[in-house]
């Protein structure tokens, strides 16, 4: 029996470069940051002081008081299913017990703990909403996209800190792949941004200070002057669906899906792994049957810390050999920020758009490459090409767990 | 505004509806409100009015009319009505 092959029929971005699939690609076409200054009320004690926030306007899709029961992640998620069901056309009434969602998110709803948390510790005030629980657990955001839009197939959530999303998209193609679903709402969202996970980041001291000319310039990957990574926030999904029925319908079918590669390094909780990097690669390129030669775009995980930048880049270069010195490489995480459990599916939303425009997303700031991650970068601006005819986006967690995901042109 | 209409106003902003409209006598499930739902909105109501319904009571408020009554008589309790 043929595998049944993975469509992506609709995308939809909730995101720090715009809430639309085509602000957020235009975005990327100009290089333009959405990495800012953090204002006090979300800096409070925790030092840190930039980071890239979602300008979310929750009064275009819920109702002041459904809006003021979900949690910022789950508004997110909402928002970009919304738009990815729309663009897809799917017609879920037609078959809802074989349309699933498949979703990631690194904390799931911090907003709502922190609310609670404060109320309790900070003011002694033990009365809680009696919503926190639903609002803040992990599956809340994927749950409430499968309740607005009775998708009633499989469902799974999964929490593997930055490569939450990306898995969750490639384990929604092994259920399309296996016949268990005919489509599968995939995605992931992030809303942390809080003041007391920013301390908890700022302890970590991963977390990039403010460049001193330009606030929006502290994310540079890949560059000699990169001091760490920024947080953002925001959500990116997708309608995955069964080719052949796509194509049937008539769906507009922006890219297959056709390799994803997962690896846990097994190594160390925090440190990256180049191995381990190298085995999700080398998988997700057999499953495609693709030679490394054929990817025309990687979308890198190069989060801007001092170790994780150069062990992917010899990670590529040791899956690439030679195409290396020709495959574009940046890190859009410059321009966006680092939406952890949301990362890995806006990236993937990212590595679209050389497939669809034929525009290549730039790392931006990068101006002073590192000659210890010899890669073929797109710096500072976006390069037009001829569309590729296959796309790679690499997500990379804490946990040593890998993710890479390949996509052809339609 | 009387502890009805006060009622009725928290109900059209928690579950987006009409507070006008809202029929004091109607079964909350018939005006859409489900049981998590209405916990969430008595945590408001009990905040709204400073006083608090016991779980027991809780069970037999079947109407926002009902509603009404335990906190009516919950303020005379407390002294606030």
């Amino acid at each position: 029996m043929t595998q049944r092959r993975v469509a992506v029929t609709g995308a939809g971005v909730v995101s720090p470069l715009g809430c639309t699939l085509e602000d957020f690609h235009r975005a990327l076409c100009d290089a333009r940051p959405g990495v800012r200054r953090l204002a006090p009320e979300i800096v409070q004690g925790s030092g840190v002081q930039v980071g890239a926030l979602t300008d979310w306007k929750p009064a275009a899709l819920l109702a002041e008081g459904e809006a003021a029961n979900l949690d910022r992640a789950t508004q997110f998620a909402l928002g970009a299913a919304a738009q990815a069901l729309a663009a897809s056309g799917l017609d879920i009434a037609r078959g809802p017990e074989r349309v699933g969602v498949y979703w990631g998110t690194g904390l799931g709803g911090a907003h709502t703990l922190e609310t609670a948390y404060k109320q309790i510790y900070a003011a002694g005030q033990w009365r809680t909403r009696p919503l926190t629980v639903v609002m803040a657990m992990n599956n809340a955001a994927g749950s409430n996209v499968a309740v607005r839009h009775g998708l009633r197939g499989p469902f799974a959530n999964y929490a593997t800190a930055c490569s939450s999303s990306a898995m969750a998209l490639g384990e929604a193609m092994r259920t399309i792949q296996a016949g268990r679903a005919d489509a599968i709402v995939a995605g992931g969202s992030e809303a942390l941004l809080t003041p007391a996970t920013l301390a908890a980041w700022q302890a970590l001291r991963t977390l990039a200070p403010a460049d001193a000319g330009n606030a929006a310039a502290s994310c540079k990957p890949f560059d000699r002057r990169r001091n760490g990574l920024v947080l953002g926030e925001g959500a990116a999904a997708f309608v995955l669906e069964d080719y052949s029925r796509a194509a049937a319908r008539g769906a507009p079918i922006l890219a297959v899906l056709t390799g994803y590669g997962n690896s846990c390094d097994a190594v160390h909780i925090s440190r990256p792994d180049r191995d381990g990097q190298v085995r999700a690669m080398r998988e997700a390129l057999a499953e495609s049957t693709l030679a490394p030669h054929a990817i025309g775009y990687i979308n890198a995980h190069g989060t801007a810390t001092a170790v994780g930048d150069v062990v992917e880049a010899e990670a590529i270069n040791a899956v690439f050999g030679e195409a290396a010195a020709q495959v574009p490489v940046s890190s859009t995480k410059s321009l966006h920020g680092h939406l952890l459990g949301a990362a890995g599916a806006l990236e993937f939303a990212a590595a679209l758009l050389p497939l669809l425009r034929g525009w290549l997303p730039p790392t931006g700031f990068l101006e002073d490459p590192d000659p210890a991650c010899k890669l073929r970068h797109v710096a500072l601006r976006a390069e037009r090409v001829n569309p590729p005819s296959a796309v790679m986006s690499n997500s990379f967690a804490f946990g040593g767990s890998n993710v890479v995901l390949i996509a052809e042109r339609a | 505004m009387d502890t009805l209409a006060r009622i009725k106003d928290l109900a059209g902003k928690e579950f987006s509806l009409d507070a006008q409209a809202l029929d004091p006598g109607a079964p909350l499930d018939k005006l859409g409100i489900d049981s998590l739902s209405f916990i969430e909105f008595m945590f408001k109501v009990e905040e709204e009015f400073g006083v608090s319904v016991s779980d027991e009571d809780l069970k037999g408020i079947r109407t926002l009319g009902d509603l009404e009554r335990h906190i009516a008589a919950a303020l005379t309790a407390a002294g606030k009505a």
